[in-house]
Formats: structure tokens, C-alpha cells, sequence
């Protein structure tokens, strides 16, 4: 069931590689200005909903036509405006699985999978619709249809439509957003798997930061038409140097501070926060003394204890009192108040064992390197 | 017993039926997914025939088919006569007469269908003939019975354009419904009657027959 | 004290209403259509009253008397169908009344090849002929004439297959002007009607080939307005009216002056 993996790595992964330059106006006055490359491998489309993630797929399947730019997958040129040239949407070679799936309702799963191979022979048509339905292990469901097929079987009989055709690029958009936790990652390591084999671009939309960690090899941030920042996960998302990003990232605490003093030899700046009398001591970067900063730190990157701890390497060591406590799902979300309110985030575990409540006084422990500098956005 | 206008009007029926199905396909695919500006105007002239009085419309159209008209000099030419008083020239009138009968019901269908099917199956490289053939119509299968059914039943009661048109030839264009008018001004109460009872015992079974089938239709 | 104003009031009404012309709507036969319309525009300049006018088939205002309808006076195209009115007791049997009797000829619209006083009835068999209008015999006179005068000349069944049945004489006389159909057997009272007067030519078939269309007039017993519905049937039998009869074809009835 492998096509065309050569072997060859880098230079085959650059040949196959999706390039997109892309403007496009809509009448509401939202306009899509976007350039982008992706190799082969998954590239995780990452942003708020209406930031054009959509449109950005629908441009590259074909269904939408951009008003100006180029977009090729390794040397096929698949729209160019100034030549011209747009081929339409049948001839891309596209895999693209909506949000909504859009499986053909009166088909079973096994004529759904087989819908794209209608130049085959009939033998071959079954005999790469059973492969897929083995390889996406739903080969006892393959007589029945959509309706009768849980969401997790569902997805995986629209992934395997889309692939089957060997397309050149895919397309997904947000395909894990309607299953539990178990039934996603069980899909995400069948779609690891997959990739491993057949190295094409794959352009994966989600505002999942779980998701983008487990399957991006790329991040690439949209926000309002433009990209903001691209890169490895661990840069773009746990290193952001925009606000937006930090926010769509989930960086919940930002704060505005002042630089107080520089510490050159250790690398760090103390840095005091605004209407606050907390300092924090964060990585050194080129401001002077009184300049003005804003730092971002996941809420998630934050540790409690209900003990002055000791004997730590972490710089910032900061008393509080506990102001709210709230568990919303598998997370307990917290508010500490240190001078300024941090948002913390723990497991119900933690919760229980510190017997932690409401007007507790704690301290929270925050790394150096967990504080985020970001770029002062102009107002 | 006006056998003979009852199975007249029934192979009308059929026959109408058929050939509007065919022709209706496409004309009811192009309104559905046509963005042209001006297709208010075809929309408009599909629904004509709602509006027009039924004598209206067989009137010209009987003055179309005469020999004066260009059409009809072309139809004389190419068959020795006109297609007035003849089944084929029924069959045209009531073409046009159940034409909006049959479009309406197949467009709103078609365009009912969730767009995005249609797009998935363009990405899976099938042309848009194929994804009308096997996604679009398979979908509409309700509007297309119903479609088929209205301008059947539609058929089969014609009365003012098949009087203009139609001549009252026994076995040709005496349709069962020009029959019992007939037999009215004749004053032949009786046989109006069984020949209206009939007629009605006949509409109420084929319509019960496809309503009955058309249950089992996708649950969408 | 109110009531005073109303009664004055509802007495004006009346007065205006009992001095308002009159009004009368007549069911007419088809071949009527030019006669009528003009004895009755004569007759509303003299005498202020209005006429509504219907024509159509003559089977067609029969069944609609027999259920109800309200005509004051109906014109049939034949005596059959005022006579059995007045059996059924739906019309009074002494305003019965023949006005003039019909008359057919055969019709071929201008551009036609055929020389109808030529060849008479025997255009009907003219391999050029293949549909031949008539009104239809099972409830319009003037088509029972026609098939009669059809049978007495024994071509009936030679021509029967070309026969195309007109809901009642316009039509026959619609298809055969329209070019639909070749020749028509129609009313006299048609083809000389203005419209068809210069539209083709005619041959008037010899009245001994057919029963004579004897056509009579009658007042329901329904008629809404009987006084004015009777003075309408006296104008018409006036000399003036009788003439306009004449001028469209309609013969006087057979031993009335």
C-alpha cells in the first residue's frame, strides 16, 4: 500500500512540499494574505475560528479561488493567477476531510471509501477499499452506513476516503474536535502511522494545543487572515513572542511590568509588576532599567505549595493567598493573589492531597524560563 | 364506459410524465446551481404555465401549431400535417402545462442537498455529470417522486388546454376528462358519473401506491 | 327621533333603486354572437337598460338552468333544448318562442385551394382535406346538422376519421379559421359575421340534406328580472331586430311572417 516513498528524505519530503502564496478578499472586508510552505509531514494550521484556516484549505482544495498568489505541490502548479491558471477542484488530487465529514449518507462505509476510485476495475476498487478498512481497522463496519457509525468510525471512514485516492496534499479540518480523549488518540496514532508511510504535506487545522503538540512537526499561527508566527511546537507555542499567540496558546497570565534591575552574569532581569509589589525574575533580553515589558507564563508552568518550599532551583518564589479554586472538567483552575492574581493550574489529584481551599495562603514557584517575554504590541 | 379516453389519458399521463422527467433534470439542476443573474427570468417563464388561464395557454398554443405560425410550417414540412388534434400534440401542450409541476419539485430537492457533498465529491475527483448522478439525485429521490407524481396526477385531470388543442377524437385526443364533459352537454348524467368515479378510483390509486413506496426512502 | 332619518333614508334608496335601469343577462347559443350583440346594443340605447350577454353552447346554458342558474332569457341553437325547460316546469311554456332558424355551409379560410361552389360537398373529399371541423354532435345542434347533412350525402363515413369536434360552433369555426383544421361545416350566422366575412369563403349546403335548425328562445322561471326579460323578446321579434337577424344569416322561422 505504499506509493512513491523513495527514501530519499529531505530532498524527495522538498519535491513533494506544498507552497502557497495567497490573497484573498472577502466583501465583509476579511482578506486572507498568507505564505506559506509546507514539507511533507503534518503542519498544524493553528488559530481562533474565523482567523481563515478555513478558507486557507478551500483555496488550496480549489474551491475557492484566491484573487492573487500561486500555489504548487512540488513542481504541479495547481493555481497561478497571473498566468491564469487554476486547475479545477477534480483534477488537484486533494484529500480534504471537512469539519462535518460530509459522507455520502445512502453509501455504506465500503462504497464511501470506494467513491473516489471509479476509474479502478471493480476488483481493484474492493481490494484498496478493504485495505484501507483494515488499515484503519474498520473492516467490520464496512457494510453499514454513516448513520448506523459511532463519531470515532465515522472520522476514520472519512480519513480513508480521502486517502485511499493517494492524494498529493491533505486536507484536515479539526477532524478530532467531535471525539473523546480516548477515540482521539487512538486517531492521531493511526494518522502518525500513515504519515510515517506515505510522506505527503498534510495541513491539519485545530485550535488544540494537545493536538498540535502530538502531531505538528510545524505549528503555523493564523490570527485574522495573516500568519503570526511559524516553527517547531515548542518555539511558536510554549515560546511565544506575540500576545495573540500567547493567548490563543494558552498563556493565561499576562502581565505588564517595568525592568527593575539587570543581571547580566545570570542571564536574568528583575522585573516588578504593574500595580503590584510582585517581582519576578525573568530571562534577560535588551531593555534597560525602567523599561517597560510584558510577560506572559502558562498557567500550567506554575507549581503550589502550601510551605514556603526551600532548597529550589526556581528564581521566583512568591506568597499568596488562594481566592478561588474552580474544577472544570479533568482541570482545577486556580487564582492565587501575590500582589497581582496568577492563574494556576493543577490536577484534582494535587487539589485533594494539599487539601487546598478557598483563602489558603500558598506559594507559587515560577521557573525563569517559563516567563515569556512579548513583543509590546502598538495599541 | 368510456374505457378508451380513461386509457387515453393515462398513457398521456405516462407518457407526459416521462419525457418531463428527462427534460426536467437538467433544466431543475441548472436553476438550482445556476448563479447567473438573470436566471429570476427562466424561473419566471418555467412558472407560466401556474399562472396562465389553461384556455389561455392552449389557445396559443393551438394558434402555434397552425400552419400560419413558423413552427407549425416546420412540423407540416416535416410530417405532412400539424400537431394539432393529435396525442403527440397533447403530449407537447401538457408538456408545457405540467412543466413547473415537474421542475419546482426536482429543484428544491437538488438544492436541499448539503452543499458540502457536493464539494467532498468534487475533491475526490469525481466530475459534476458523475456527482449529480451519484450523490445529487440518489439524495433527492422524495422531491423527484414528487415531482413525478404532481405532473402525472396534473396530466391526467387536464381539461381547458386539451380542449383547445385537442379536437375530441375518439381514441386520440378524447381525453377521459373531455369525456365526461361530454357526456354532461349531453346530458348523459349516469354515464358522467361512473366515468368521474372511475377516473377518481384510478388518481387515488396511483398516488397511494407511490406515496406508499416513497416511505422508504433515505431517513436523512 | 333617528328612526325618522333612517326611514327617509331607506325610502330614497328605494325610489332611486325602482328608477335604476333595469338589467338582464341573456344566455346566448354561439351563433348568436354578432346578431345579438347588436340587437342588444339597439335595445339598450332605446330603452336605458342594460344587457349582459354569454354565449356559448347551448347544452352548456341548458345543464346550467337545470341547476340553477339565473339567465333571464335563453337564446338556444335549437327547440329542444327551450322545450324540455318547459316540460321540466324550469321555463314558462308560453314564452317560448322561435326566432329564426340556422342554416350551415361549408367554410374553407382564404389561401384554401378549394373551389367550393365548384365541387360542393365533394371538397370534402379532397385528398388535401385531413381534418374537417364541426361543432360537436352529441350537444350542439349545428354539429348534428352537420353529421345529418354528412349522412344524407353519404360521406359520412369516408370523412368520419377526419372529423375534429369544436366544443361548440366558435370553436369548430376557431379551428377551421386558425388553419388547424382544412375545412368546417359552420353557421351561416358565423361566416357572415364580420369577423370571418373576409377570412375564407363559403358554400351553404342545400337545406333539404339536413332537419331544419328551427332555434327558439325561452324565459326561466329563475329569471331575476321577468318584465324586462319579456320586452327584450318583444324587441327582438320588432321588424328592425328581425332584419339584423337576417343580415347575419338567420332565415325566418318556417311559417311565421
Amino acid at each position: 500500500m505504499t506509493s512513491g516513498l523513495t527514501g530519499d528524505g529531505e530532498a524527495s519530503a522538498g519535491k513533494r512540499a506544498l507552497s502557497a502564496q495567497i490573497r484573498r478578499r472577502f466583501s465583509g472586508g476579511f482578506e486572507l494574505a498568507v505564505e506559506l510552505e509546507a514539507p511533507a509531514g503534518i503542519t498544524v494550521l493553528f488559530g481562533r475560528s474565523g482567523s481563515g484556516k478555513t478558507t486557507l484549505l478551500n483555496c488550496v482544495a480549489g474551491l475557492l479561488a484566491p484573487d492573487a498568489g500561486a500555489i504548487c505541490v512540488g513542481e504541479r502548479v495547481l493555481f497561478d493567477a497571473e498566468h491564469k491558471l487554476n486547475v479545477p477542484v477534480v483534477r488537484r488530487r486533494v484529500g480534504y476531510v471537512f469539519q462535518d465529514l460530509a459522507l455520502f449518507p445512502h453509501l455504506t462505509a465500503e462504497q464511501n471509501i470506494a467513491y473516489g476510485l471509479g476509474g479502478l476495475a471493480v476488483s481493484q476498487r474492493r481490494r484498496r477499499a478493504q485495505a484501507m478498512l483494515e488499515q484503519f481497522r474498520i473492516a467490520q463496519i464496512a457494510g453499514r452506513r454513516p448513520a448506523e457509525l459511532s463519531g470515532g468510525e465515522r472520522q476514520r471512514v472519512a480519513l480513508a476516503r480521502s486517502l485511499v485516492i493517494e492524494p498529493h496534499v491533505l486536507l484536515l479540518d479539526e477532524p478530532l474536535a467531535a471525539l473523546d480523549l480516548p477515540t482521539q488518540s487512538h486517531l492521531i496514532a493511526d494518522l502518525r502511522g500513515w504519515n510515517r508511510e506515505h510522506s505527503i504535506p498534510v495541513l491539519y487545522v485545530t485550535h488544540s494545543q494537545r493536538e498540535a503538540f502530538a502531531l505538528g512537526e510545524r505549528v503555523v499561527v493564523l490570527e485574522e487572515g495573516k500568519i503570526l508566527a511559524q516553527g517547531p511546537p515548542q518555539e511558536v507555542l510554549r515560546a511565544p513572542h506575540q500576545e495573540t499567540v500567547a493567548q490563543l496558546a494558552g498563556f493565561e497570565n499576562i502581565f505588564n511590568a517595568h525592568v527593575v534591575s539587570l543581571h547580566e552574569s545570570h542571564g536574568t532581569m528583575t522585573c516588578r509588576l504593574e500595580n503590584s509589589t510582585a517581582d519576578l525574575e525573568v530571562p534577560l533580553s535588551q531593555a534597560v532599567s525602567g523599561a517597560p515589558v510584558r510577560i506572559a507564563i502558562h498557567a500550567g508552568d506554575i507549581l503550589m505549595a502550601v510551605e514556603c518550599p526551600h532548597g529550589l532551583s526556581a528564581r521566583n518564589v512568591l506568597a499568596g493567598r488562594l481566592m478561588e479554586l474552580e474544577q472544570r472538567g479533568p482541570t482545577v483552575h486556580a487564582r492565587v493573589d501575590c500582589g497581582a492574581i496568577f492563574r494556576v493550574r493543577l490536577t484534582p489529584g494535587a487539589r485533594e492531597s494539599l487539601a487546598l481551599d478557598v483563602g489558603r495562603a500558598v506559594w507559587l514557584v515560577i521557573k525563569t524560563y517559563s516567563c515569556q517575554l512579548l513583543e509590546r504590541e502598538p495599541q | 364506459m368510456s374505457w378508451q379516453a380513461l386509457a387515453l389519458s393515462v398513457k398521456l399521463a405516462a407518457v407526459v410524465s416521462a419525457v418531463l422527467c428527462m427534460i426536467g433534470l437538467p433544466i431543475a439542476y441548472w436553476i438550482a446551481y445556476s448563479r447567473w443573474r438573470w436566471k429570476f427570468l427562466v424561473e419566471s417563464v418555467v412558472a407560466l404555465p401556474l399562472v396562465l388561464p389553461p384556455t389561455v395557454l392552449g389557445f396559443y398554443l393551438l394558434v402555434a401549431m397552425g400552419p400560419r405560425s413558423p413552427l407549425g410550417r416546420l412540423w407540416l414540412r416535416a410530417f405532412g400535417h400539424t400537431l394539432s388534434f393529435t396525442f403527440e400534440g397533447l403530449v407537447v401542450a401538457s408538456l408545457i402545462y405540467s412543466l413547473p409541476f415537474t421542475v419546482q419539485p426536482f429543484a428544491a430537492a437538488f438544492r436541499s442537498v448539503d452543499q458540502q457533498l457536493v464539494q467532498a465529491s468534487a475533491t475526490l475527483g469525481v466530475s459534476r455529470l458523475r456527482t449529480f448522478v451519484r450523490v445529487i439525485v440518489p439524495l433527492s429521490y422524495a422531491g423527484i417522486i414528487t415531482g413525478l407524481v404532481l405532473s402525472f396526477a396534473h396530466t391526467l385531470g387536464e381539461f381547458g388546454v386539451v380542449l383547445m388543442v385537442g379536437g375530441n377524437i375518439p381514441g386520440v385526443t378524447r381525453t377521459v376528462s373531455i369525456d365526461i364533459y361530454d357526456q354532461v352537454q349531453s346530458l348523459n348524467y349516469v354515464a358522467a358519473n361512473q366515468t368521474a368515479l372511475l377516473l377518481l378510483a384510478v388518481s387515488f390509486l396511483t398516488l397511494s401506491v407511490v406515496y406508499a413506496v416513497n416511505r422508504k426512502v433515505w431517513a436523512l | 327621533m333617528k328612526t325618522w332619518r333612517i326611514g327617509a333614508l331607506l325610502w330614497l334608496i328605494s325610489i332611486l333603486a325602482w328608477s335604476a335601469p333595469g338589467e338582464i343577462t341573456v344566455a346566448a347559443a354561439s351563433d348568436l354572437t354578432f346578431a345579438l350583440t347588436e340587437i342588444a346594443h339597439r335595445f339598450e340605447q332605446k330603452t336605458g337598460n342594460h344587457v349582459k350577454l354569454a354565449f356559448g353552447s347551448s347544452g352548456n346554458f341548458f345543464a346550467q338552468i337545470q341547476n340553477g342558474a339565473s339567465f333571464d332569457v335563453f337564446f338556444s341553437a335549437d327547440v329542444e333544448y327551450p322545450r324540455k325547460l318547459t316540460v321540466g316546469g324550469l321555463a314558462a311554456a308560453p314564452t317560448l318562442w322561435v326566432y329564426g332558424t340556422g342554416r350551415i355551409v361549408l367554410w374553407a379560410p382564404a389561401g384554401s385551394s378549394l373551389d367550393l361552389k365548384k365541387m360542393g360537398m365533394r371538397a370534402l373529399l379532397d385528398p388535401s382535406v385531413q381534418e374537417i371541423a364541426i361543432a360537436n354532435p352529441a350537444h350542439a345542434p349545428y354539429g348534428r346538422a352537420a353529421v345529418a347533412a354528412l349522412q344524407s350525402s353519404r360521406l359520412y363515413e369516408q370523412v368520419r376519421d377526419k372529423l375534429v369536434l369544436g366544443e361548440n360552433i366558435s370553436q369548430a369555426a376557431q379551428f377551421v379559421e386558425s388553419g388547424n383544421a382544412q375545412l368546417g361545416i359552420l353557421a351561416l350566422s358565423l361566416a357572415l359575421a364580420p369577423t370571418l366575412k373576409d377570412k375564407g369563403t363559403y358554400w351553404e349546403i342545400p337545406t333539404d340534406s339536413y332537419p331544419p335548425i328551427e332555434q327558439a328562445a325561452v324565459i326561466p322561471t329563475a329569471a331575476p328580472n321577468q318584465a324586462l326579460a319579456r320586452a327584450f323578446l318583444d324587441y327582438v321579434r320588432t321588424p328592425e331586430a328581425q332584419a339584423i337577424l337576417r343580415q347575419y344569416g338567420f332565415q325566418p322561422p318556417p311559417g311565421k311572417r
